[in-house]
Parts: structure tokens; sequence; C-alpha cells
């Protein structure tokens, strides 16, 4: 059987945020920008960022994006993340360490209608004629600095964008739980670039990885320019028990 | 229609010191079994790093000692990739004809390209660049094997005027494939005329739609070898018992948890953006069918599980999409106790086999070379 994580989800689970519910309206948007870079990360500790329901994946690595929604119910707004990819039972998957938006009003509602752990930040995305530059900065420090270096076109075809988990609380029969819940957005790629990924810094701590989100081996970078969306939520599984047992669907 | 078997050698956790020991003798001991009941060739997969799912990164070696144990069985690989940061083409070429020598000529040459992030990625290689370093072996490779001395100006590798030694024992050389996973790569077999070697599991509809266009294409193939290698080779799973209920619950907690294995790994199309793989290769068409390991389920169509007159069935559904050879993986992670392994095997080629004995002659009679 592969290895399941070891995360102490209580403890991680005290920094999540508190849903609303499950029932909450879908997000279009549109003309979004997103960086994404992967990078391999050093196994042992990184095991103890899943949570036991999950499987690290073979070999684990960190997606690491910073994205610009000029177009969303609350007004544009800037969402970096720092998710983990592993498997849920079967499914790739993206669990979210954590993120930063630099909307108060977004961030808002992405914790109590998404489940995001995520903090304010500065955060910036600039597309150049020879690399894409996406930074984080919070009080003063930088948290992530990473680069597409020398982009060329690419099918967005090509590109595949993995939905996220996020360990979040709710309160379900008047008793507050932790559990997960899957965000699975769809894409309509406008364009697509792919390039060398460059990590200039990632503060790990302030992502909540606590020093155990090691970046290694550098896999890939993409800028794409695409529609996305915040979905409806459809599955959520018990972050204590493997997902092939603990997950339930929430709505068609 | 013509038999085989087919390892990946999956070792599961925790591995001790005898873990994957036993998956190794176990194999070797279902392999002597095989050669006695006339299944006629055994396949092993080169894989690397791919925790639990598989240990068979030297291929070359169980083969040999496949060969060493068994009289008639011929021992094949599939596949040896052929990417520079894995394998030399000069190396592969020197040990495919030692092993063809040891085992007296009955090696078959499957040749692929890997389809993981996790085995590309740990040799540092470059997904795109895979199925253009695979085409300059296969052409390359042959004519090692042919020509007394060989040189070569190419784009993944060069040598001077060098004699390749030994030289295969079959001649011109032995039969090859190539492993057929992503679209299209049917066609490109095809083209080159070598085997297909199909290393998914597809349904009925669309293998016979690819066996179709794969023998039109090879009518009017290249050849990159000495002679056209003509053959179909599908893969699928084997649990055979007599009780029905029983050889479909146990194959399907096989195929369960063979499935949840592969899962587990990071494929080359989830892990970077590439038109080299437009599929995720081996893997998804078994993500389709995979649920969760121990779950019980009715066996998919065309899977051989169950008793022998339903394999029968689904063998013949098979055979009527022109395929000439399936290749059966016997167990997952040692899911399945030895014993039953090679009870399976033998009630196989006791109940199961004859039913394809008329096939298997013309076969022999047409196939191949």
């Amino acid at each position: 059987m592969p290895i399941f994580g070891k995360q102490d989800v209580q403890t991680a689970a005290a920094r999540a945020p508190l849903m609303s519910g499950f029932d909450t309206d879908a997000w279009e948007l549109k003309n979004a920008e997103i960086l994404h870079l992967a990078f391999e990360v050093v196994e042992a500790p990184a095991e103890w960022l899943v949570p036991p329901a999950l499987h690290p994946s073979i070999p684990p690595y960190a997606a690491l994006s910073v994205a610009r929604f000029p177009s969303t119910p609350v007004g544009p707004f800037m969402l970096a993340q720092v998710r983990l990819v592993i498997r849920a039972g079967i499914r790739p998957r993206g669990y979210l360490l954590g993120a930063y938006t630099d909307s108060e009003k977004a961030a808002t509602e992405l914790r109590t209608r998404w489940g995001y752990t995520v903090g304010l930040g500065t955060i910036t995305l600039q597309s150049r004629h020879d690399r894409v530059i996406g930074t984080v900065g919070r009080g003063g420090q930088t948290i992530l600095n990473m680069e597409l270096e020398n982009p060329e076109q690419i099918s967005g075809s090509d590109v595949t964008y993995l939905d996220s988990l996020h360990l979040a609380r709710v309160v379900e029969n008047g008793k507050e739980t932790s559990l997960i819940v899957q965000i699975d957005p769809e894409y309509v790629f406008h364009s697509a670039q792919r390039g060398k990924p460059h990590l200039i810094s990632l503060q790990s701590d302030a992502w909540g990885a606590n020093g155990k989100l090691q970046c290694t081996n550098a896999m890939h970078a993409t800028f794409c320019r695409c529609d996305t969306d915040l979905p409806k939520l459809r599955f959520a599984m018990d972050p204590m028990v493997p997902v092939t047992q603990g997950s339930r669907r929430l709505a068609a | 229609m013509k038999f085989g078997i087919f390892y990946e050698l999956s070792v599961p956790r925790p591995w001790d010191q005898e873990a994957e020991r036993k998956v190794y003798m176990n194999a070797l001991e279902q392999v002597r079994l095989a050669d006695e009941l006339g299944f006629d060739q055994v396949w092993a997969v080169e894989h690397h790093f791919l925790e639990e799912y598989s240990h068979c990164s030297a291929p070359e070696l169980f083969l040999t000692a496949c060969a060493m144990q068994t009289k008639n069985i011929h021992v094949g690989h599939g596949i040896v990739i052929c990417v520079p940061e894995f394998n030399h083409p000069i190396r592969i070429a020197e040990r495919a004809a030692v092993l063809d020598i040891l085992s007296g000529g009955r090696l078959e040459f499957g040749t692929g390209r890997s389809a993981t992030w996790t085995e590309l990625g740990g040799f540092r290689a470059n997904p795109d660049e895979t199925k253009k370093s695979w085409d300059e072996f296969v052409h390359c490779i042959p004519k090692m094997w042919m020509q007394e001395r060989f040189s070569y100006e190419g784009r993944y590798f060069s040598m001077p005027s060098r004699a390749v030694l030994p030289k295969p024992y079959q001649k011109p050389h032995p039969p090859m494939w190539v492993a057929v996973t992503s679209p299209g790569t049917e066609l490109d077999a095809g083209d080159r005329g070598i085997g297909s070697l199909g290393v998914t599991f597809t349904s009925f509809a669309e293998q016979e739609a690819k066996v179709k266009e794969y023998r039109r294409r090879i009518q009017n193939c290249n050849p990159v070898g000495g002679f056209v290698n003509n053959q179909v080779n599908t893969v699928n799973f084997l649990y055979c018992h007599e009780d029905s209920e029983t050889g479909t619950k146990t194959g399907m907690r096989m195929i369960q948890y063979f499935n949840y294995l592969a899962a587990q790994l990071d494929m080359a199309k989830e892990a970077v953006p590439t038109k080299s793989y437009p599929s995720a290769g081996l893997l998804p068409s078994l993500r389709r069918q995979a649920s969760s390991p121990g779950e019980q389920a009715k066996a998919p169509e065309g899977i051989a599980v169950g008793n022998p007159s339903h394999l029968i069935s689904e063998l013949r559904k098979w055979e009527t999409c022109g395929v000439d050879r399936v290749n059966f993986l016997l167990n997952a992670a040692e899911i399945i106790p030895q014993e039953q392994v090679l009870n399976s095997l033998r009630l196989f080629a006791k109940e199961v086999m004859p039913a394809f004995a008329d096939s298997h002659a013309r076969a022999a009679a047409g196939g191949g070379r």
C-alpha cells in the first residue's frame, strides 16, 4: 500500500478557515492570468504536510502559482498559492498549504465559501518579453519570488492544472469538524507559454509548511491566459480516513 | 491466438530483506511453469524508481535468468527504454545480443520511451525528446546487429566505425516491437515494420480500429530492420478459477490493487506541458477502471478473470479484433498467494489454451517474419 500522509491534522486545522457551509454559488473568473511553477520536494519532511487520508505522489512536488483575476464578483484581485501535489486515492490533486490575496473582500469569500487558508499580502505578476515574474510579500518581506524564463508559446491543451484540496473547518450538526473540500475549476485557455522555472526564494514557513517544504528538482513553468471559475463544491473528505472510504458528494 | 506472460514485478511495502527476492523468485517459478505449460513468451518491463508498482529496472538480468531456466518460452524486453539518459544504444544492442545468444535465439526485442516523470525526471531526460531518440535508436540498433562494423553521426549519439559485438543468435536479428501507449504509436510501429506491443487496456472497438490501421500501414512500411514483424500483442490480467465468482473476485482484487499503485506515479503528461505525451501513457486507461484497493467489482469487458468458459469467450473477442497474442499480468504486489497463481496458470493451460490451439497453429504458420 502506498505511503499515507503523516500530517497532524488537528494542529493544521487550527489555522484552517471556518467555512459558512457547502452551498456556495460559483464564480466566473474571466481573463485570468496564471503563472505556475512546479518543483520536486524532499520526500520525508513533505509526508508531514499531507493528511492521513492522502498519499504523497511519487515523487512529491510543489505547485506554486501567482494569478491575477481582473473580473470577479468582488472586483479584481490577485491570488498566490503553494500546494503540494498528492494522490487522493487514484486522483492527482494539489493540497493547499497556504495562499495570499491582495483583497480583503476576496479573502473573506475565499475562506468562508471555498475553504482557502488565505492571508493578505502584496502580490505582483509581470509578463516581460524574456520572463514572467511572480512575487508575494508580507509585512515587508518577500515570501515568494519566482520566474518563468524564456517563454515559448504552446497550446493550452498541453497544460494540466490539477484540482485543489483545502483543509477547512465547518460546523455540522452543531459540532465543528475538520474536513477537506475539493475545488475543481474548469479552464478555457486563450494563450499558454512554457519556460524554464526559476525559484528565487520561497519562505515555506509563511505558507504553513514549517520548514517541511524544501524545493529541489525543477519540473516546469507555465504562464496562461484563460477563463476559469471557482465552482460549486462537489466533494468533501475526512482528512483522517483514506479517501476511498471517507469521501462524500456534496452537489451534482 | 498465442499467450504470453508479462511482468512489472511489483513489490509491496514493507521492503524487508526478503521482499524483492520473494517477488523475483515467485516470478521465476511462474515462468518455469508457463514454459512447461506452453505459454510462448515472457515479457519484462524496464521501469525505474516506481515504488511498489515496478521493481524491474534490470530486465535483461531477469530475462537471462528466465532463459536459463526454460527451454522454449521466448524472452521479451517489454521494453528497453530508448532514451540516451537511460541507455546508450550500443549497450542496448550488446546486452540484447548476449541475451539472444544465451537464450538460444529466443529474444523478442521491445522498445519504448517511458511515460512517467518519476523516471524521466529521475534520469533528467527531456520529455520533448524521447520520441525522437526512440526513432533514432530503432533505426540504428538493427544496423549495429546486421553490419559487421557500424558508424553513425546523429542527434542523440554518434560513434566512429566499430564492430558492435556480439551479434544476435537470430539472423538477421530478433523480432522488434514497440510499446504502444500514446495514440498513434501503433502507426509508428506499422510504418517501421515492427510489432505492436500493446501495453494499455483498450476497448474492443478501439483495439480493432488500431489493428486495422496498423495492418494497413505495415503493408507499405519502410522497415528499420532486416525483416518485418507484423504481429500485434496486447496485455491483460489473468486469474482463472473453476468457480466463476472466486475467479472474478480474486482477479478484480489484483486489478484494483495494481491500478491503485499505478495511479501514485507522476505521469509525464501531468508533470510537464509537452506535446510529446498526448495521453498519460500506460496509466490513464488503468485509472479509468481503478477505484480502490480491495474493492470488489464486476470484471470489465475483455479482462481475463473468472472461470475458463468466461475467459474463452472474452479472449475470442480479442482474437476477432485481430490480436495475435495476449500477454497476461499474473499478480500485483503478491496480493494473490503464489500457489493460487500457479493453479490459475495450470487451469488456463488445461481448459482455455486448447480452445485456441487451431488459431495458435495458424498464427505460428503465418505470423512473424
